[in-house]
């Protein structure tokens, strides 16, 4: 039993970054009493992000201080079903966010809208390429939403963020300098394209020579003063090269607190609530709807929330988690293959090639920023021909410049040792002459990749810890090394190159770890869909079995495109929201038949 | 050799809050000799300082600028000496209504000569001055008032405090309600500055930072690369303004009065 | 407090070899001082110290010894890192694959003391011994061989790279990097970033001199500490 039971609300959201101020801020103008529940605390990026206290390398990096807290709640792993999964204990290959703007104030920045065959790659690569040629040993499926009906969405959320870049499509009208082969643009972006360093520029040429087409990556660390359509006011990125894994003082990487949350928290509707953290959410007796959640607030004490409609805007893995021990939906049976609360869990491929350059490029790599650099996109999604390549999906192949941060950015040519005299001389004799290349790869769902409960380990509130079953299939490891040695084929041509290697963390015998850090991209779990049998939540963002449960963020997609997935994520968190003021809000009911 | 110069010229339109002088340590209207100035050279801070792109100061240089400072050139003259206003190290005249130029990064003032030789920088003295110097000149004078030490020339009297909290925590952590990032950020800690782009704040005088502030608002200036300066001075009333100026020009900071060297 | 011991006289008992390579100290950077450790013992921070010097030797740049490495390592160990922040600490502790990562049930602090004193004890010979020697052990506890009890080699010495690499590069007010020694090595102008201007100026050299956060004019970027007397 609750220690308190408070008064009903319209909407209570479950959590207070991207999309959870987002659903605040459209709900809340749509006359609803909105409350979000943050398990984290207040920040902001005036007064907790400043320089130069914020550029510690080690504090914020290193220790993850931004980032969520292990000792709370973690999730256990394992590569498949013959292993016994065991906590990650310290956080490593993802870094999931806590607190006011969740992992949205330590991201990157990059900002990208998903391809159209991207949203569609079943019945795209079947049309394509013939109804066999997706293997049977992944789980691959449409998102049940076109490019066309997420585009204005889209727009939106890149206007949101003041998003830095140049269109490469626009209304149909290819321009070079952009990305030719992404989706119809209906506009320019907000703001110019990143001011680029040494390094990107030498790729561009070297990828043009090769008939390839670079374009700047699109950013969200904003490159001039901007205003967006909420009001929030940006400021120009300095380049300082302490972006990513850190929160700008600058105010100029967008994230959800000033591009949101100041813009919404005077509004009557709207009401934040912090170490909040919610443990259930409650389900009607005939289990059609959901009733509200219960949470632990600031004081320990447990409370019910009950809410006309609950949106689960938790970081995606904690949304699935909530699902599974909240009883919502059905869980994944592994073994029979049913149950859809728990499939499909996919995360993102990575490959890397370091290109070393000679003494006369000076590449001063503290110069950077979260999404700088130069994409090659030639080897994304279906952008090339399959047809022999014996693998389905591609990547982006980017030469950035993050930061050098002298702890994390080492870089040696191959055969140096690994520490010792040799080592410290080659770490200063390349610091200032390397060119950093990430592929960036898409991520296949499979029957045996999945989340579910962990029968051994709690986390702090005697909750079973999410379990998460994980390796990268034949298809990826395939696809990453196609993509990597096109990458270094790009490296190798630049001018003033001296030498390249590369190393694949999907290559064919290297198992998945949560140790090395790779993305904070985990999607899946609860996927969307217009099929109930292979999708937890219908193509409005609606859980089937729950027709008062909205659902966001990357929990959704059915597997993972090469894109990084706010963007995406965020098109459908506006398109979610659209229908449900001009729908659902006004007549609740299921929006599509099961 | 060189002659003792007494700062009486006034520009009347342009005297804002005139505050009374008291100074700090010896005021000196001397002009300080080179050898003394390139031997500071050798701090690699001060170096960094005073190098602008890739011209890398030395001893012809800082001798070219304080000539030109003095008001010589090499095509017959600027029209005025730099230190009628600025003072004979670049600490100003006491007024605020000529900022301090000592330690100012070279980079810094060479851009501000060059903006308002351009007119990108709008100044109705300033521009006819640059616009008379050769760009050389503006290196070399940017690079001599980079090296050279000049003490603050302060405020008398006690500040009012509730302004001195309010700008000092402006500076510090700027305003979330606003959305105003902190000085610091850029400005560095305890108003020091990053150079070579970033001037320093400690010691500068409150009412010229005041109107440099209006005019940011006002757009008259947007000589800042992106707008940066504009966009945070529209988001602050004139009592924000005066706070963090009154502020920064208390701050003591040995970097900026070059003491530390 | 237990452990006062002054760094003088701990580094000054080093072996012949390691202490040739610590006096008289080629560079400013020498970190000996009669400030105390906070969590090492005398023998302990010796050894660490040989140890981060094979990691990291000196050259015309610090070894990690003469950059503070052990101060850093030590404040570490003594701070809420060595303490278990950011580890989930609930048994039962299994031991699993290398994918699955730390499975000990140590914090970080235990698991240095106790791995110091398992190499003390189960490898004093290459411990006494010479440069040579010492990279052989570093190489062998590298690849896992060594057998020191329930504390596996190759997770230790992950450890002890770990927390030398950090030491010789996190900011000074950190203990270590001492006089911004790795930062200059590398030429990182460090926390005071504000490149808008000049990123786009391709191949210019951008010499700032480096300033850490806790950087005072004259200054060389390390938290003031106080002192204390020393004991022993």
């Amino acid at each position: 039993m609750p220690d308190k039971t408070l008064l009903k609300i319209d909407v209570v959201i479950i959590g207070g970054g991207w999309t959870g101020l987002t659903a605040a801020y459209e709900l809340a103008h749509a006359g609803q009493r909105c409350v979000i529940l943050e398990r984290g605390e207040h920040r902001h990026d005036a007064t907790s992000f400043g320089a130069p206290e914020e550029h510690d390398e080690l504090k914020y990096a290193l220790h993850y201080t931004h980032m969520m807290d292990v000792k709370q709640n973690t999730l256990t792993f394992r590569n498949n079903r013959t292993q016994r999964a065991l906590p990650m204990r310290r956080l490593g290959s993802f870094l999931p966010g806590e607190g006011l703007g969740g992992a949205g104030i330590h991201w990157n920045g990059q900002l990208w809208r998903p391809l159209p065959s991207d949203l569609e790659m079943r019945s795209h690569y079947e049309t394509r390429y013939g109804a066999g040629f997706i293997p049977d040993e992944l789980s691959v499926q449409d998102w049940g939403v076109t490019y066309a009906e997420l585009e204005p969405h889209l727009a939106f959320f890149e206007r949101i963020c003041g998003a830095a870049g140049y269109a490469g499509n626009l209304n149909g009208k290819m321009r070079a300098g952009g990305n030719v082969f992404e989706g119809p643009r209906s506009n320019e972006y907000p703001n110019p394209a990143m001011k680029m360093p040494i390094t990107s520029t030498l790729m561009g040429q070297a990828a043009e020579k090769m008939g390839l087409h670079p374009f700047p990556m699109p950013s969200a660390n904003v490159t001039a003063a901007y205003k967006n359509p909420y009001g929030a006011q940006l400021h120009p990125c300095t380049y300082c090269g302490f972006c990513e894994r850190f929160g700008c003082g600058y105010f100029a990487k967008a994230d959800p607190i000033i591009c949101v949350y100041d813009r919404i928290k005077e509004h009557e509707n709207f009401e934040i609530r912090f170490k909040s953290t919610v443990l259930r959410v409650e389900k009607s007796e005939d289990g059609q709807t959901a009733t509200g959640v219960t949470y632990i607030d600031a004081d320990g004490q447990e409370v019910f929330q009950p809410a006309d409609v609950v949106c689960m805007n938790a970081y995606s893995l904690w949304n699935v988690h909530l699902m599974l021990v909240s009883g919502l939906g059905t869980p994944y049976d592994p073994e029979t293959r049913t149950g859809t609360v728990g499939r499909n869990y996919a995360y993102q491929t990575i490959a890397a090639v370091d290109a070393f350059l000679d003494d006369s490029i000076i590449t001063n790599p503290f110069m950077g920023a979260g999404a700088l650099g130069m994409i090659v996109d030639d080897y994304n999604g279906d952008n090339f021909d399959h047809s022999d390549l014996g693998f389905v999906g591609g990547g982006y192949i980017a030469c950035k410049q993050y930061n050098g941060r002298p702890i994390s950015y080492q870089p040696v040519p191959e055969g140096t040792p690994a520490w010792g005299a040799q080592w410290k001389r080659a770490v200063r004799d390349n610091y200032l002459h390397h060119a950093d290349f990430v592929v960036h790869g898409s991520s296949m769902s499979t029957p045996e990749n999945f989340l579910d409960l962990d029968p051994t380990w709690k986390d702090i509130y005697g909750r079973p810890l999410m379990r998460m079953t994980f390796n990268f299939p034949d298809n990826d490891r395939r696809m990453s090394d196609y993509v990597m040695n096109r990458a270094a084929e790009i490296a190798q041509s630049m001018d003033h190159v001296t030498s390249v290697s590369s190393i694949n963390l999907a290559a064919a015998g290297n198992d998945y770890s949560v140790v090395p850090y790779q993305t904070t991209h985990n999607v899946g779990g609860a996927v969307m869909g217009t099929d109930p049998s292979t999708s937890a939540v219908n193509r409005y963002g609606q859980m089937w079995d729950h027709h008062n449960v909205f659902v966001f963020g990357a929990c959704l997609f059915p597997q993972n495109l090469g894109y990084n997935p706010t963007g995406p994520l965020m098109g459908l968190a506006y398109w979610t929201l659209d229908h449900m003021k001009n729908d659902y809000l006004i007549n609740p009911r299921p929006l599509m038949d099961a | 050799m060189l002659p003792t110069l007494k700062t009486t010229v006034w520009f009347g339109a342009m005297v804002a809050a005139v505050s009374v002088p008291i100074v700090l340590g010896a005021q000196s209207t001397q002009t300080p000799a080179i050898s003394m100035l390139e031997a500071q050279l050798q701090d690699e801070r001060v170096l960094f300082n005073a190098t602008i792109e890739t011209t890398r100061p030395d001893d012809d240089l800082l001798e070219l600028g304080r000539l030109v400072a003095m008001g010589g050139a090499e095509n017959g003259g600027s029209g005025m000496a730099c230190i009628t206003c600025h003072g004979g190290s670049g600490e100003g005249d006491g007024s605020g209504t000529f900022p301090r130029l000592a330690g100012l990064p070279g980079w810094y003032s060479y851009k501000q000569l060059n903006d308002y030789a351009s007119g990108s920088r709008p100044n109705n003295i300033m521009t006819g001055i640059a616009q008379r110097l050769s760009e050389h000149e503006r290196e070399a004078v940017s690079a001599y008032y980079a090296v050279v030490n000049a003490p603050v020339i302060g405020p008398v009297g006690p500040a009012d405090q509730g302004l001195m909290q309010w700008g000092g925590q402006l500076a510090a952590v700027g305003n979330a309600e606003k959305g105003i990032p902190a000085c610091v950020n850029c400005h560095g800690p305890s108003g020091t500055g990053n150079p070579p782009s970033v001037p320093y704040l400690a010691g500068q005088y409150a009412n010229y930072m005041t109107y440099q502030l209006e005019l940011w608002k006002e757009g008259v200036r947007d000589n800042d690369a992106m707008n940066v300066m504009s966009t945070i001075a529209r988001k602050m009333s004139s009592e924000d303004m005066q706070a963090v100026s009154e502020y920064y020009y208390r701050v003591y900071n040995p970097l900026t009065t070059g003491e530390s060297r | 407090m237990e452990n006062l011991f002054s760094r003088r006289t701990v580094l000054a008992g080093l072996g012949a070899s390691a202490a040739a390579a610590l006096a008289p100290a080629r560079h400013a950077f020498a970190q000996i001082d009669d400030r105390p450790f906070y969590f090492f013992t005398d023998a302990e921070a010796r050894l660490l110290a040989l140890i981060c010097d094979t990691l990291i030797p000196e050259d015309e740049f610090p070894s990690a010894s003469q950059a503070g490495v052990v101060d850093f390592i030590d404040l570490q160990m003594a701070g809420p890192y060595g303490k278990g922040a950011g580890l989930y600490m609930q048994a039962p502790f299994v031991a699993g694959t290398p994918q699955q990562g730390w499975q000990l049930p140590h914090v970080p602090s235990e698991f240095m003391r106790r791995g110091l004193a398992a190499l003390a004890e189960s490898e004093a010979g290459a411990l006494s011994g010479d440069a040579p020697a010492m990279d052989d052990l570093l190489t062998r506890l590298s690849e896992d061989t060594p057998d020191l009890g329930d504390i596996p080699a190759g997770a230790f010495f992950d450890e002890l790279w770990k927390l030398t690499n950090q030491g010789y590069f996190a900011d000074p007010m950190y203990g270590g990097n001492a006089e911004y020694a790795g930062w200059r090595m590398v030429g990182f102008p460090g926390a005071h970033a504000y490149y808008l201007s000049f990123v786009d100026k391709h191949n210019v050299p951008y010499r700032q001199p480096p300033m850490g956060i806790n950087h005072k004019p004259g200054g060389n970027g390390a938290m003031p500490r106080p002192a204390r007397a020393q004991e022993g």
